[in-house]
């Protein structure tokens, strides 16, 4: 182990990156573009490296840094790694050089204000992911929120401005309360320790206490709903995914990339890493609205992504139903269920990643979306074609590729809480298979579109940057999907940590009361 | 009157003494900012010197009518602070608009002097003497552009209903003697501890209450606030919209956290109100304005509201909420006063209107003002790591602390936040227009600003950044500063 702050590097190599880029001539976008995309790389590798030397058999957390910065309140600058961390780190610095990368061809104007956003945002994603401390966590969630903003307003497609507000207001609400819920409980901690602010924003401390039920009661169950409210509108969770549609629709594609890949996980990870094991009880109470609220998801997400007209939309859409399987597992409390909970996050990033960078590709050449333009894309762009083919399989949860792996544990891990809502989500799995490949028929298959015919040369398959952006993206499905493993065996620790604290109240208090789900 | 009294005294004599000095150089070199400038500057620095030094112990002046503390050190090197920047940012607006630097630069100056006295004040009639010497000059200033209608409109209103609120004021403060027979504000604390609600000691309550509410534009005592700051020259708003206010709340410090301490039980209930109403109202309606001066006037408003959460944290006998509320003062300042001095950086060409559409495209034309006029707006939303969100954080702790003590502070707390999202809504919008909309003139080219505009939008930017990130920088002086308030001398 070498004596460098890793995790501190990983974190803010990107913002150093910013202020270079700031620093490139704006008569230089190519400058501006390469840079970012160095810097970029470079977290890539430091994060590599990072995954490299964690080992799952140590203890929770390892590169931990705490530097005291607050300390009237006991506030620290404390950053650290778990399995889940490094794992949802991974895939933010992998998503962000992709999107960079994507960004190179379609942002042609203000490219360099563009870049710096971009890395300003992968800063506060992966602070978020790494934060050890209630108030750093929360300063790194509120600064993703700025750069998005800018991504969606400024390079957005006609409704920007509208989406770009629903978008920041939505989240803005949630997080705010979520502050009043941290500040709640940092002052219940210091209240059972007089007069003393000393961990009193440390998540260790603080999970311990909890896991202790010391977070009971009303006030538990006024402070989980205020985290939850938060994590539920970026997850988002029915019915507080009306932005989505709106902000991925709009955004342009490597900011649709980021949002799905890595702004949603945020949400689900902040489930698992603070709402869970700080609120068990209220968690515990909870869960059966959150269960039912994740199949309204499921369901409603592959209904109206079923009848979407544009492209685009019903990515965004399947996203909701997708994202519904991550806090079911989450939420039935059995370790197949969180396993496969995380599994559908990295997938989703992956898969939806992947998908959107697909819809751009065709929409760089089209400049339209609909569905019903398109037709007999297979044999003028084959390539492209089977791209699409093969992610459109992989999001419907073809055995063999990653997307299957993440439902299928999610499904057994709810079906031993409640086999009532397993049925309800498998069936629902019909639907997905249902509208991706009825798309993809509709998309790929049959006779070139007069549309399509109309655009003559300028339908060209895919150029050697796009393949770049989209390979690694499928290599991953392939291997996840084969070799679960890889993740299962990084994050079974964090699992069983975040679920402990619930199974234990669970025990004592019966199982999730489902009245007639189970 | 001893040596020491005038010891004491000392930065509020140089003070007094900069203002006249400012206009003895304006007539030995009329009409010429340079000299001018120059005076003020190195007065200025003087002044805070003086306030360090006489700062390092706590003494009273003219038994007990005047105190040094920690308190007083805290606010005057706010107040110097503001001056300092109103005046990095102004001479370039007056110049191009025909006014006079030099007699600007007095008349600020002597309203400071009203602001440390405020600050000072250990008796009921010095702190009226402070307000009115902290007031008047205001009235001047808001009418300054004496040419300019709105400017005009604006400082009569202000006048006519500052000088009516100052009057009930002291309608109240007369209550206050007569009911304790002192208007020494320890003497005052004393002699109120043990004392019931009577009719009279109400009354004196709601007049003073009206009174303060007038001078920091609580609702619904605001109405002369956006007409005030819109009508006014730009700079002028900048200082009015942080300099009377923060001089108000002194003096509130001064009065209901000290003299009136012990019926905090009585008035709490009453600030909890204000707290609501005015940030709640002031967001409102500043959701609809066009002109981004007016929409600022409203959001200072909120602000004011925020403050008060603070004090009324502080009511419900958290200490915290009183630090909150100093911490949020110096953060407001300069949040608000960089983003005036880019508006009047914009409209240092006469003629251009602070409304929105002068902002739009603006980041091709002013790439820098753009960016630095964001952070403003980030953290007058209170999104971190900025001087804004610490504030506001401070203040949420304090209002969650308390919440212990009276739980409707744990509403107000989330009213709070919930106004925060809804002030995100009209900060963001002038940030729409700045980057995602498209100059409605292509010709409008960039301006050259002066250095002394960029140095005080540099000191700006640096504070607002430095409050956030390094929040323990200030932690310190805020905390011994909250500490002098319940302090008997």
């Amino acid at each position: 182990m070498t004596g460098l702050p890793l995790v501190t590097l990983v974190t803010f190599l990107p913002a150093i990156g910013a202020l270079v880029v700031a620093a490139t001539p704006t008569s230089r976008p190519n400058l501006a573009r390469y840079v970012a995309l160095g810097f970029a790389l470079a977290a890539w590798i430091v994060s590599l490296v990072l995954l490299a030397g964690f080992s799952p058999a140590g203890p929770a957390f390892q590169y931990e840094e705490s530097v005291a910065w607050i300390p009237a309140f006991g506030i620290n600058y404390a950053v650290g790694v778990d399995g889940l961390a490094i794992v949802l780190v991974v895939l933010t610095t992998t998503l962000t050089w992709i999107s960079i990368l994507a960004s190179f061809s379609p942002i042609q104007h203000r490219v360099k204000e563009y870049m710096v956003s971009f890395l300003v945002l992968e800063v506060g994603m992966t602070g978020v992911f790494v934060a050890r401390d209630l108030f750093l966590f929360y300063i790194f969630w509120e600064i993703v929120l700025v750069p998005m903003y800018l991504i969606i307003g400024i390079w957005g497609g006609k409704n920007r401005i509208y989406a770009t507000i629903k978008f920041v207001l939505y989240t803005l609400v949630g997080s705010l309360l979520m502050l009043v819920a941290i500040l709640a409980t940092a002052f219940t901690y210091q209240n059972a320790h007089p007069g003393d602010w000393t961990n009193a924003f440390d998540v260790a401390s603080l999970t311990t206490a909890g896991a202790a039920g010391m977070f009971g009661g009303t006030f538990g169950f006024l402070a989980f709903g205020a985290f939850f409210l938060a994590f539920a509108i970026k997850v988002p969770m029915f019915p507080f995914h009306t932005w989505l549609p709106d902000a991925h629709v709009e955004a342009p594609t490597a900011g649709s990339v980021i949002l799905a890949g890595v702004l949603l996980k945020l949400g689900g990870y902040g489930f698992i890493r603070f709402a869970l094991p700080l609120f068990p009880e209220a968690a515990h109470t909870w869960a059966p609205a959150i269960i039912v609220l994740s199949l309204i998801a499921i369901i409603y997400g592959a209904i109206v992504a079923l009848v979407q007209p544009d492209l685009k939309k019903l990515v965004a859409y399947s996203s909701v139903s997708h994202m519904g399987f991550v806090t079911l597992g989450i939420f039935v409390f059995q370790e197949q269920g969180m396993q496969g909970a995380i599994l559908q996050m990295v997938n989703h990033g992956l898969i939806t990643g992947a998908l959107f960078l697909l819809v751009g590709v065709i929409y760089e050449r089209t400049h339209d979306r609909t569905i019903a333009k398109m037709g007999g894309l297979g044999k003028a762009v084959p390539v492209y074609a089977a791209a699409l083919g093969f992610f459109v399989f992989a999001s419907v949860g073809l055995p063999g590729l990653s997307g299957f792996v993440g439902e299928f544990l999610t499904l057994l891990g709810t079906f031993v809480a409640s086999p009532a809502a397993a049925v309800v989500a498998t069936f629902v799995m019909i639907f997905a298979a249902g509208y991706l490949l009825w798309m993809l028929q509709r998309v790929a298959f049959g006779e070139l579109s007069d549309f399509l015919k109309g655009l003559g040369s300028h339908l060209t398959d895919m150029k050697p940057v796009e393949a770049l952006t989209l390979v690694p993206l499928g290599v991953l499905v392939v291997v996840f999907g084969l070799w679960p493993g890889l993740i299962l065996d990084l994050v079974s620790g964090s699992v069983g940590a975040a679920l402990a604290p619930v199974q234990a109240f669970a025990e004592s208090a019966g199982p999730i009361a489902l009245g007639l789900w189970r | 009157m001893t040596f020491n009294d005038i010891v004491s005294l000392a930065p509020f004599i140089a003070a007094v003494l900069l203002s006249a000095a400012i206009l003895v150089v304006d007539i030995v070199f009329p009409g010429r900012r340079g000299p001018a400038l120059v005076t003020t500057f190195l007065g200025l620095g003087l002044v805070a010197v003086l306030v360090a030094i006489t700062g390092q112990t706590a003494s009273t002046a003219f038994g007990g009518a005047y105190k040094v503390d920690d308190l007083t050190t805290f606010l005057d090197l706010l107040f110097i602070a503001i001056v300092a920047l109103t005046m990095a940012f102004a001479p370039d607006y007056l110049e191009e608009r025909g006014l006079p630097v030099p007699e600007f630069a007095a008349t600020i100056v002597f309203a400071m002097s009203g602001a440390m006295l405020l600050a000072a004040s250990g008796d009921l009639l010095v702190l009226f003497l402070g307000l009115e010497l902290m007031v008047l000059p205001g009235y001047v200033l808001a009418g300054y552009h004496k040419t300019d209608g709105y400017s005009t409109e604006g400082a009569v209103k202000y006048f006519l209903l500052g000088s009516f609120s100052s009057a009930i004021f002291l309608f109240g403060l007369a209550f206050m003697w007569g009911l304790t027979g002192t208007t020494n504000i320890d003497g005052v604390r004393e002699a109120l501890g043990s004392m019931p609600l009577s009719p009279g000691l109400g009354m004196g309550l709601a007049m003073l209450t009206t009174g303060v509410a007038f001078k920091i534009a609580a609702v619904p005592f605001h109405y002369w606030t956006p007409d005030a700051y819109q009508g006014s020259p730009t700079p002028v708003t900048g200082y009015l919209s942080v300099g009377p206010k923060v001089g108000a709340f002194a003096l509130i410090i001064r009065l209901f956290g000290q003299g009136l301490v012990d019926l905090a039980i009585d008035w709490n209930a009453v600030i909890m109100i204000l707290a609501a109403l005015t940030m709640t109202l002031g967001n409102l309606v500043a959701l609809t304005q066009d002109n981004v001066k007016r929409m600022l006037a409203y959001s200072s408003i909120a602000h004011t509201g925020y403050m008060l959460v603070g004090l009324a944290a502080f009511g419900a006998g958290q200490i915290r909420g009183m630090e909150g509320l100093l911490y949020y003062g110096a953060a407001y300042a300069f949040m608000n006063l960089g983003a005036f001095a880019v508006i009047a950086a914009l409209q240092r060409r006469a003629g251009v209107t602070s409304n929105l559409s002068t902002f739009a495209g603006l980041v091709r034309r002013e790439p820098v003002l753009t960016w630095l006029m964001f952070l403003f707006l980030l953290s007058l939303t209170g999104i971190p790591p900025t001087a804004g969100f610490y504030g506001k954080f401070l203040i949420i702790v304090a209002a969650v602390d308390a919440g212990g003590v009276n739980s409707w502070l744990y509403v107000l707390a989330v009213l709070t936040v919930v106004n925060a999202a809804i002030a995100a809504f009209y900060y963001l919008r002038v940030a729409v227009y700045m980057f995602m909309r498209d100059p409605a003139d292509e010709a409008a080219t960039g301006m050259r600003h002066g250095g002394l505009v960029w140095t005080g939008l540099g000191v700006s930017t640096v504070m607002t950044l430095a409050l956030g990130l390094f929040p323990g920088l200030l932690l310190g002086l805020v905390g011994s500063a909250a500490a002098a308030v319940l302090l008997l001398q």
